[in-house]
């Protein structure tokens, strides 16, 4: 059965690579060096397969259709969709294998997701990709969570689909190693009247409770306060679902810093066990 | 206090503005009629109101997130338009206090 090596969690933004000076030298450079940090771990971890969970900005999905889960069940992803992203587009390989076992235990698990096999990666995925210097080394497969029109997924509901993946992958007979990367949040607002502001409260709030471990508190805050901390704020369901990857084992904080001038509050850390 | 999102469920008029801002980010095709003539491509789309139809014309940020654009594709659009980034947040801000004085 396969062993989930590691859980991480990272922001994401696409002005990370697109203005990498911005907040300047001394604060991008130590971010960097983070994702460095936690691209070696993972690659020392020498898994078989790396589950991205992350959410698609309106690329792949439209008001036509707006699955609030989508699993990709390709053999590999192209990357990134948006041509205005500073990132060379490559093509990485999937780990089809992997996330159709966890589509199959999702539905006996009672969750219903949908799936796709034609996804493109954009920056959520790709950015902190790069930044890691994990694009490309390690089959991905992608699990998109709804982060970005209304109505979304419960903060609760994100906690249990990460149980029910977590116990998937614990179920995978075919392969030995599984590394997790959720990426996105935490405080920041894209396109609204508040964009720029970060709401470092919340941030650290969110970050205590994650550390803590605890879900039904850690649910009931996030749900509760989402709406002070922006709509980008909105993807810290992707962190919840790794959480429920690990069991809701504590999490163990890298950095944080809050960082106007990149719109967003970063956060980068792992999860203590999985 | 300003919230994360103006519509829990996309209206009709949304779902028009924003087939616009996506199609012309995604669809090489329309990208193309779009910039040739603008005002043109927008009168010829159907189903917009004509509060929709004003902002589009004038790119009017504030009016387009008011009617219910997506954040993430008005943000991505008016890249594409290349509308200044202290055009584009100080329209943003004079929505936002809209919203909050009526």
């Amino acid at each position: 059965m396969a062993e989930i090596a590691g859980v991480f969690a990272v922001s994401h933004t696409p002005v990370m690579t697109n203005l990498p000076e911005a907040p300047g030298a001394e604060v991008s450079g130590f971010i960097y060096e983070q994702f460095r940090r936690i691209g070696a771990e993972i690659e020392a971890l020498s898994p078989d397969a790396l589950l991205l969970i992350s959410d698609d900005h309106l690329h792949n999905f439209f008001l036509g259709n707006m699955p609030a889960f989508c699993i990709g069940l390709a053999d590999s992803y192209e990357g990134p969709v948006e041509g205005w992203l500073k990132v060379e587009r490559r093509r990485m390989p999937g780990a089809r294998p992997l996330a159709a076992h966890i589509l199959q235990h999702c539905f006996d698990a009672g969750f219903d997701p949908s799936f796709s096999l034609d996804l493109t990666l954009d920056h959520g995925m790709v950015t902190p990709l790069e930044l890691s210097g994990l694009a490309g080394k390690i089959p991905a497969a992608p699990l998109l969570v709804n982060c970005v029109q209304p109505p979304l997924p419960r903060m609760n509901r994100c906690i249990a689909l990460g149980q029910a993946i977590g116990d998937a992958i614990r179920s995978f007979g075919e392969l030995g190693r599984v590394a997790v990367l959720a990426t996105g949040g935490i405080s920041h607002d894209v396109g609204t009247p508040r964009m720029g502001f970060v709401n470092t409260e919340f941030d650290h709030e969110f970050l205590r409770l994650l550390q803590d471990g605890a879900p039904e508190p850690l649910a009931a805050f996030s749900e509760a306060q989402v709406d002070t901390a922006g709509n980008g704020a909105e993807e810290i369901r992707n962190w919840l679902v790794a959480h429920g990857i690990t069991g809701c084992s504590p999490f163990d904080l890298y950095h944080y810093a809050p960082v106007s001038e990149w719109y967003t509050g970063i956060a980068l850390g792992k999860w203590t066990a999985a | 206090m300003l919230e994360n999102w103006l519509q829990a469920i996309p209206t009709g008029e949304a779902y028009q503005i924003n087939r616009i801002l996506y199609d012309v980010q995604h669809n090489r095709a329309e990208e193309a009629r779009y910039f040739a003539d603008p005002k043109a491509y927008i009168a010829a789309f159907d189903g917009l109101s004509e509060a929709a139809v004003r902002a589009l014309e004038v790119t009017d940020v504030a009016r387009l997130y008011l009617l219910g654009a997506n954040p993430y594709l008005l943000r991505a659009y008016c890249l594409q338009l290349r509308v200044p980034e202290p055009d584009y947040l100080a329209q943003l801000r004079a929505a936002g206090r809209e919203i909050e004085h009526g």
